[in-house]
């Protein structure tokens, strides 16, 4: 009896554990991601915790799980982050799934190592207002968190949203038929329209909006939906003031104020990785020819001068000194993280480039100084010569993908009356999100490229300890400090930053020493992958030199010298 | 006998003390031109207000006059002191809210301590002036002043009551980013409340004393001698990094802290994390968003005898300047440079340096006509351009009181150094006597300002009998002042609402703006034909507008504008 109530209960917890792990993952609406974040937490209670950062407009929480053993803020830190563009619902299976992935793999030795040296600060969905379109009623590629906003600045609010016009619960296109019009369609692929191309000949014969009506008879269809402020919209690099779904200010809304303070706030993070529209990944950013003044002379006169000192009179601001591409040491780390990727993952080519003011994946490069990297973990690389569109419907086909094109259907026009109407188009969210029998292929591909990168972290060691007798009870110590990693200890981009620490080295003399040559405590310039600098002491009596290295984004080393 | 006359005498002079000091303007004084002869709220301005004295005169302006002045806090600074604001208006002509509105500030900076007087001058001005005086009558029954006199009490404070402040406030900052934080500032070595110069013995130095006066070093010319060299500003090395005041409190500037065109600490000195990081900007921002009717603006800071405008980095950033708002902007200044002598209209970027996410781009973003007054000018000293010695002021004017005289002290890392030089209370901050003048120019400067804010009034209202028994209701809208309702940014961005002028009466069938009355050139408005939306009513101009009109008989035209009030005006 006994037995059999224990094999029942084994039996069960397989079960369970199957359950946990599904050979098929699904995509997790808010409800169940928040659940799935607690019940990881709580099954790696000595590894992972998580918090809410803040509330979005809709209640829902901001979370981000720390992932790491020890001291876990005076380790070099990797944030993680999904969904930063409301439509990319992939991104926070990427992110929640990397999480997943290195607990479960927390007791291989790699993992192990890793978890050692590294913390992890994974946040799955800073846009879920957004997010959570793609299990409404009615599905849209919605980008904006539900902070009410005039989005057409016409000193209404929210007034034209989208119609589901064919009642089939998406919101795709509407075409109408009209001379006016300048779009045909594409030579690509009937089913898609494309700009007419008058270089070729080609007149419009098409007038194509999203759909919807013109609710507020401005012309303009659906330009002012529910909803407010893109958070990926929303940071300072490159801030569009009033600009479309920017917001009021460059971090204005509580997902984005919220996230920039946690991140600032933890000078140990060293790189960011974002799992969303833009991408550095497959494709590495290029250091423009025309680069800005030499914004990295000098550390630490940067940042200073007019603000602390007393300044009296005036100092000329000098040039501008807005960075405006990669640096050159920063673009082969990027080149290298992007070779990589590719390597990693076998993704072939590299996705759409996005353009996009006010995205977190430029603020944490230029404006928070740190590594940055962005994918959108999963894409369709364009065919030579056709379109997004049309390459991915070919892709469709080639996989029997179903679905993914509603076809044209003629529905009725309230703003067109007497004239030919269709409701059609791309399924929403289908050409930026695996379909969801490769999305365990996919999350795990990129799980283990995030791995990889961080295993590149910078690390510093003591290298070549000398001590000296120079006679009369004087010694000379001389040591090196090893960046042994293939990251720099900061990003160049990062050097100017003041929200980015200076490493520093303190020689702590023991009872009767005293340092009669070098400083005590002095700073240490930024060391590329495999660089070393030099630190030599004098030091007047016998006894232990206590030298610590570093700063929490490096890591911080000690030794002691014995010095006799 | 004689004890009960001497007991006598001292009642008397206690009845009498009361009596004496109630009558004493009518039997003392005679009233000079401009100035309230006998102010009901006591102040005097050849002294600076610590916050409580600014706390204190504001509740004493308010309780004085009540038909004037509403008290409010607008926010808590970063160590929790009241960001305190005074709204100045006419309360029983209309609601103040619906009036064009002027904002003035002071003491962003924690060291331009004065912005603070010039604005509780204006405020005590406009109060002590308002019953005797026409124009202000007028101004305060039109406009409406909102006035912060300090949005930096933290850094007030600390000047007031401790050493030299950071340039803005207290939040503390990893300036030398060793991870620890505010922890190596200046310190005041002799005690003595101010933080000096610096400068150590040394014959082959570069600088020595001036022979005609030994308060001041001079550079050693090639060939001299040397006899110091100078080590910065009064402070030893506190964290041991071999670095002196490399770490002070804050250490940042809440003048590159607002919402337009920011930029981080590595282009812009002093920016933080982003913009409206602080909580006393914030408070600002939300009041002015809360405002619409903000229409002009003053930030007061020193030093230099500057009244600067926009824009502030070359080529203008995301606000825009056109032509128009140029010729308004730079027609004020001048009366400006007039209004103070010595002081000069000069652009931010082009006369002084670039600033990227300062308050007045932001202001001026938002659709907002702003000056910062750069105060204080040495020409002041002497009215004088060539002769602006300080040691000379000091010596024949302050008789020695704004300088520390040099004196020996020990210091930790250098040993046997000196400090001395001038007070932190001079060079940057008017001398006592000077400051009720250069307040009394500058708050003429705002009123001025004030006044130039747009006047919307309804004219010329005709009704004409058309075809069709239909009815041609015409009106005419003038903005009798300089600023126009909408600037440049305020239109580019949709700030407020275009200026709505409604007809009431009938029903309106059709509604144009009349773009040239002679040639009978009109736009139709197709949409909502019975409010007309005007994008912009331009300083000293009008507009005329037509409504075809079927039915009705006494007609109603209302105007409504947030930057430029509302008015209404009836005809049958």
């Amino acid at each position: 009896m006994k037995i059999v109530t224990k094999l029942l209960c084994l039996a069960i917890l397989e079960l369970l554990l199957a359950m946990q792990l599904p050979a098929q993952l699904k995509y997790r609406d808010f409800k169940t991601l928040s659940a799935d974040i607690q019940s990881l937490a709580s099954r790696y209670q000595s590894l992972c915790t998580y918090k809410s950062l803040a509330k979005t407009h809709d209640g829902k929480d901001i979370w981000v799980l720390t992932i790491g053993t020890g001291d876990i803020e005076q380790k070099p830190g990797v944030a993680v982050f999904g969904t930063v563009e409301g439509n990319y619902i992939a991104g926070r299976e990427m992110a929640l799934g990397f999480a997943e992935n290195i607990l479960r793999d927390s007791e291989s030795a790699d993992v192990k190592n890793l978890l050692e040296s590294l913390t992890f600060y994974v946040f799955p969905d800073i846009a879920p207002d957004a997010a959570e379109q793609y299990f409404a009623q009615l599905k849209y590629e919605r980008k904006v968190n539900s902070g009410s906003t005039d989005d057409d600045r016409d000193f209404q609010t929210d007034e034209d949203p989208y119609e589901d016009l064919n009642n089939d619960g998406l919101i795709t296109l509407i075409r109408i038929l009209d001379p006016t019009g300048n779009y045909i369609e594409s030579t690509d692929d009937k089913r898609i329209m494309a700009v007419a191309d008058i270089s070729k000949g080609q007149t419009g014969a098409y007038l194509v909006f999203s759909e919807g009506i013109d609710n507020d008879k401005d012309g303009k269809f659906n330009e002012d939906g529910p909803g407010g402020v893109n958070a990926n919209r929303n940071f300072t690099y490159n801030f569009e003031e009033y600009g479309l779904n920017t917001g009021y200010h460059a971090m204005s809304e509580p997902e984005t104020k919220a996230v920039a303070d946690f991140l600032f706030d933890h000078f140990n993070i060293y790189m960011t990785i974002a799992f969303g529209p833009q991408d550095n990944l497959g494709q590495p950013m290029k250091e423009s020819e025309r680069q800005n003044d030499p914004v990295l002379a000098d550390p630490f006169e940067a940042g200073r001068g007019f603000v602390g000192g007393s300044g009296r009179g005036f100092t000329r601001e000098p040039a501008d000194r807005r960075l405006t591409s990669i640096t050159k040491k920063d673009a082969v780390i990027n080149k290298l993280a992007s070779d990589k990727y590719h390597e990693i993952t076998g993704a072939k080519g590299n996705p759409q480039p996005a353009q996009a003011p006010g995205n977190f994946m430029e603020w944490a490069y230029f404006h928070y100084g740190r590594y940055s990297f962005s994918t959108p973990g999963w894409w369709i690389a364009a065919d030579k010569g056709k379109s997004a569109e049309a390459s991915f419907l070919a892709f469709a086909a080639k996989k029997q993908l179903p679905d993914v094109f509603i076809p044209w259907t003629e529905i009725k026009h309230p703003d067109f009356p007497g004239k030919k109407a269709e409701a059609g188009g791309i399924r929403p969210f289908v050409m930026y999100t695996p379909p969801a029998d490769t999305l365990k292929d996919v999350v795990l591909a990129n799980y283990k490229f995030v791995k990889a990168l961080a295993d590149m972290h910078p690390e510093l060691e003591f290298l070549d300890l000398k001590t000296e007798n120079a006679g009369e009870n004087i010694f000379r110590v001389t040591l090196k400090v090893h960046n042994k990693g293939i990251f720099a200890t900061m990003a160049e981009a990062g050097l100017t930053n003041q929200w980015t620490r200076l490493m520093k080295i303190t020689a702590e003399p023991g009872k009767g020493q005293t340092i009669i040559s070098g400083q005590k405590i002095q700073r240490i310039q930024r060391l590329d992958g495999g660089a070393a600098a030099e630190f030599s002491w004098l030091v007047s009596g016998r006894g232990t030199l206590a030298v610590t290295a570093g700063a929490v984004n490096t890591g911080i080393i000690r030794t002691n010298i014995d010095v006799k | 006998m004689k004890n009960y006359f001497s007991k006598t005498i001292f009642l008397l002079l206690l009845l009498a003390v009361p009596v004496y000091s109630w009558s004493q303007t009518d039997k003392f004084f005679y009233k000079a031109a401009g100035s309230p002869v006998n102010p009901k709220v006591k102040a005097s301005w050849n002294k600076y207000y610590t916050n409580q004295g600014v706390n204190d005169l504001c509740t004493q302006l308010s309780k004085a006059y009540p038909n004037l002045v509403s008290l409010e806090v607008i926010g808590k600074s970063y160590q929790g002191r009241d960001i305190v604001l005074l709204t100045i208006s006419d309360k029983k002509a209309k609601d103040p809210s619906g009036k064009p509105g002027y904002w003035i500030d002071g003491n962003i900076h924690s060291v331009e301590l004065q912005g603070t007087e010039m604005a509780l001058y204006t405020a005590w001005y406009l109060c002590e002036m308002y019953a005797d005086n026409e124009f202000i009558k007028k101004l305060l029954a039109e406009k409406t002043f909102y006035i912060a006199p300090t949005i930096n009490p933290d850094g007030r404070e600390f000047f007031t009551s401790q050493t030299v402040p950071p340039r803005s406030g207290l939040a503390p900052r990893d300036n030398d980013r060793d991870g620890l934080f505010d922890e190596d500032g200046f310190d005041d070595l002799n005690g003595d409340g101010e933080v000096s110069i610096m400068r150590i013995k040394n014959p082959s130095g570069t600088m020595r004393t001036d022979p005609s006066d030994p308060r001041k070093m001079i550079r050693v010319k090639p060939g001299e001698t040397g006899e110091y060299d100078y080590l910065g500003i009064e402070g030893i090395d506190n964290d041991g990094d071999g670095l002196i005041n490399e770490d002070t409190p804050g250490g940042y500037d809440g003048n590159r802290d607002w919402g337009f065109n920011w930029e981080p600490n590595y282009v812009q000195n002093g920016a933080d994390k982003y913009p409206f990081t602080f909580p006393e900007n914030q408070a600002v921002r939300d009041f002015v968003a809360r405002h619409p009717n903000i229409s002009g603006s003053q930030s007061f800071h020193n030093t230099g005898g500057m009244i600067l405008r926009g824009p502030s980095i070359k080529g203008g950033g995301a606000e825009v300047y056109s032509r128009q708002d140029d010729e308004v902007i730079n027609s004020i200044g001048e009366i400006g440079e007039k209004i103070i002598p010595g002081y000069r209209l000069l652009t931010i970027w082009k006369d002084m340096y670039t600033v990227w996410g300062g308050e007045l781009d932001w202001m001026h973003g938002n659709g907002i006509f702003v000056f910062s007054n750069e105060l204080w000018n040495p020409y002041l000293m002497f009215y004088d351009t060539a002769n602006t010695d300080q040691y000379d002021f000091d010596r024949l004017l302050l008789f020695d009181d704004a300088f520390v005289p040099w004196q020996k002290v020990n210091h930790p890392q250098y040993g046997e150094i000196e400090i001395g030089g001038f007070k932190k209370n001079f060079g940057r901050l008017h001398p006592g006597f000077m400051l009720e003048t250069d307040a009394h120019r500058n708050a003429a400067f705002c009123i001025y300002n004030a006044n130039q804010l747009p006047v919307l009034e309804i004219k010329d209202i005709s009704i004409k009998n058309i075809d069709g028994g239909l009815k041609e209701v015409s009106a005419t809208v003038a903005n009798t002042r300089a600023i126009p309702t909408h600037s440049a940014s305020n239109m580019k961005f949709r700030i407020d609402h275009p200026v709505y002028v409604t007809l009431e009466g009938g029903s309106v069938i059709a509604a144009m703006i009349v773009n040239d009355k002679l040639l009978n050139n009109t736009t139709e408005q197709k949409k909502n034909p019975k409010r007309l939306e005007i994008k912009n009513i331009a300083g000293n101009s009008q507009v005329d507008l037509r409504w075809i009109v079927k039915g009705g008989s006494e007609f109603t035209v209302k105007v409504e504008s947030e930057k430029g009030g509302n008015t209404s005006a009836k005809a049958k």
